[in-house]
Formats: C-alpha cells, sequence, structure tokens
C-alpha cells in the first residue's frame, strides 16, 4: 500500500551569515505559490540552528511533497521551463554559500517508485 | 566507427521520403557500415521529423557523407537540421526494436569533475533500468544546430514502451541524473534545449 504523497522534494539551503530570515521570507512569498501551482505541498520549515544568527550561516531545510512520479514530471516540465524560477535560483544562489536540492522517499514506498 | 546522426525538420513534409531515400542511398553510396533512416515517433521533443544515424569505418568516409548530405538538406525541403559526428562501437542493433537519441549541451564553464560526474552518472543508467538493451554516451567531434552540442546519448529498447516507461519513470533517472539537467537543481550543468528523438529500427541499410 502506497501513501497520497511518496515523493519528498528537500531544499537544503546555507544563507550568507545573517541572511538566513530575510532569505525564508522571499522563499514564501516569491517561490511558495508558484511551487504550490506546479503541484507542490509545503510539509516542513526548518531553521539549524533554531535562532537566526546574525553574523554566521542558517540552514534552511525546506521539504515538499509530492503524490507520485507522474507529479514530480509535471513539476518539472513547468519549473524547469520557466524562466522566472530560474531567475530566482540565480538569486538564491547569490544568496547563499550553499544549497542542495534532493528528491526522497521513504523506504517502505522505494519498491512501488522502482517497479517501473 | 566514425558515426554521424542528424535529426532533419521539413518545411514541406510531402518531401519527407524523397529525402530519406536520398540519405539512404548517400550512405550506401559512400561505403556506410550501416544506416538507419527512419520518421521519427510521436513523443519525440525537438526531435525533428526524420532520423539519419549513419556509421562508417573510417573518419573521411564519414565527412565525405556529411558534405554530401549537407548539400542535399540544404534545399526548400529542409526546415532545421541537428548534427553530430562521434565516434563510438558498432551499434548492436535490435531487429523491430526502437532507437532512442538525446543530444545536449554541457555548458562550456562547466566543472571539468562534474563533467565527469555526470558522465559516469548517465553510463550506469542501463544497471538500474533493465529496459536499456544497448546503449552510448559519446563526446562530439563535432555538432551543428541550434546548440554546440557536446554529447549524444542513445540507446536501444525493445519497443517504445521501454523508452517511455522504465527509462522515463525510473527513480534514478528523475531522482538522482535530471538534477545535472534541472534549473532548479544547483548541480545543473546542461542546458535546457535538449533534442530528444526516437524511431523504430526496421529501416536498415
Amino acid at each position: 500500500m502506497t501513501r497520497e504523497a511518496m515523493i519528498q522534494v528537500i531544499d537544503e539551503i546555507v544563507a550568507r551569515p545573517g541572511a538566513a530570515k530575510a532569505l525564508l521570507d522571499d522563499y514564501l512569498a516569491r517561490y511558495a505559490p508558484g511551487a504550490r501551482d506546479r503541484g507542490m505541498v509545503l510539509e516542513q520549515i526548518l531553521v539549524s540552528p533554531p535562532m537566526w544568527l546574525d553574523d554566521q550561516s542558517n540552514t534552511l531545510t525546506i521539504r515538499w511533497s509530492l503524490r507520485d512520479t507522474a507529479a514530480w514530471w509535471r513539476m518539472r516540465a513547468v519549473g524547469g521551463n520557466d524562466p522566472d524560477v530560474a531567475a530566482w535560483w540565480a538569486e538564491v544562489d547569490a544568496r547563499a554559500v550553499s544549497r542542495r536540492r534532493s528528491f526522497a522517499a521513504e523506504p517502505a514506498d522505494i519498491g512501488a517508485l522502482c517497479d517501473v | 566507427m566514425y558515426k554521424l546522426t542528424r535529426l532533419v525538420t521539413f518545411a514541406d513534409a510531402t518531401h519527407g521520403d524523397a529525402v530519406a531515400e536520398g540519405l539512404r542511398a548517400l550512405a550506401v553510396g559512400h561505403g556506410a557500415y550501416r544506416a538507419l533512416v527512419a520518421p521519427t515517433l510521436p513523443g519525440s521533443h525537438n526531435g525533428g521529423d526524420l532520423i539519419a544515424h549513419v556509421q562508417f569505418d573510417t573518419e573521411p568516409a564519414r565527412d565525405a557523407f556529411e558534405a554530401a548530405t549537407a548539400r542535399l538538406l540544404a534545399g526548400p525541403a529542409t526546415a532545421s537540421v541537428e548534427s553530430v559526428a562521434y565516434i563510438g562501437a558498432p551499434d548492436l542493433d535490435l531487429m523491430n526494436g526502437v532507437y532512442r537519441v538525446l543530444l545536449l549541451s554541457v555548458d562550456k564553464g562547466a566543472d571539468p569533475a562534474a563533467v565527469a560526474r555526470f558522465e559516469a552518472e548517465t553510463r550506469m543508467m542501463p544497471h538500474y533500468i533493465a529496459a536499456i538493451r544497448n546503449w552510448q554516451l559519446s563526446r562530439t567531434d563535432a555538432a551543428s544546430g541550434s546548440r554546440a552540442w557536446t554529447h549524444v546519448w542513445e540507446q536501444e529498447y525493445a519497443d517504445a514502451a521501454g523508452l517511455l516507461g522504465p527509462y522515463m519513470l525510473h527513480p534514478y533517472h528523475w531522482a538522482h541524473v535530471d538534477r545535472w539537467f534541472d534549473p532548479e537543481c544547483p548541480d545543473r550543468i546542461v542546458d535546457a534545449r535538449l533534442c530528444h528523438s526516437f524511431c523504430t529500427i526496421d529501416a536498415l541499410a
């Protein structure tokens, strides 16, 4: 039996020192609405360490979910061809020390995802 | 083998059969080891109307064929041509299978170590995706068209379902290798413009 949302999209952003709060606010205001339009469901936001540092970097971990592989490709097809999305990430990269996006699933869902 | 693959888009599709016949004749005339000239199947993206995938034993033979086909394709029936020349092992063609080619362009300033990782991970796709029967990832010797294509990623499948199903849907593809292509991923090094084209393998010369 598979879950409602099998695929997790995880953005891990190490913000420039003192810049994490503003970056997260912009992420939610400027990136999140379009991501929701592309079918992504915002599941969780984590800030590490759990305080806003003004002279060091916070790490922002933002986790989204997608229902299945077809939903992933719909997201990819729209976001991957939108110049505004590319421009957004170029701006983020300028405001971050490093960034990573990964795709994951719970172990119980691996069998279903690989059964193609 | 010295290979040349061209994706031809016609301005006037009524000339397609004649151009295909012309390409096959040129391949035979230039001593091609093998030639696949076939219309693209639905689902191709920027893949043209016709695939010409021709292999030669020598570089001069390939270059002479390339020059001859350029003249053939210079006519008003042709709207555009994407072209790549490269070296590789002879194809192990599946009779009644499907040939698929992806033309891609890696950014000029990409870190060579990242390019090597991209290539290594791509070459592992057949290890995880059994529907890929034969395959080859090549760097181009020469390229022309809408991009300066740097790589050719070719595969053969028993049928189109292998390409459109397992290849597209396996997580090794979309959750791992695709990050080199995805503008939302910081690892991206491949230009968004791709030529994804496939045809049946039943027109071998």
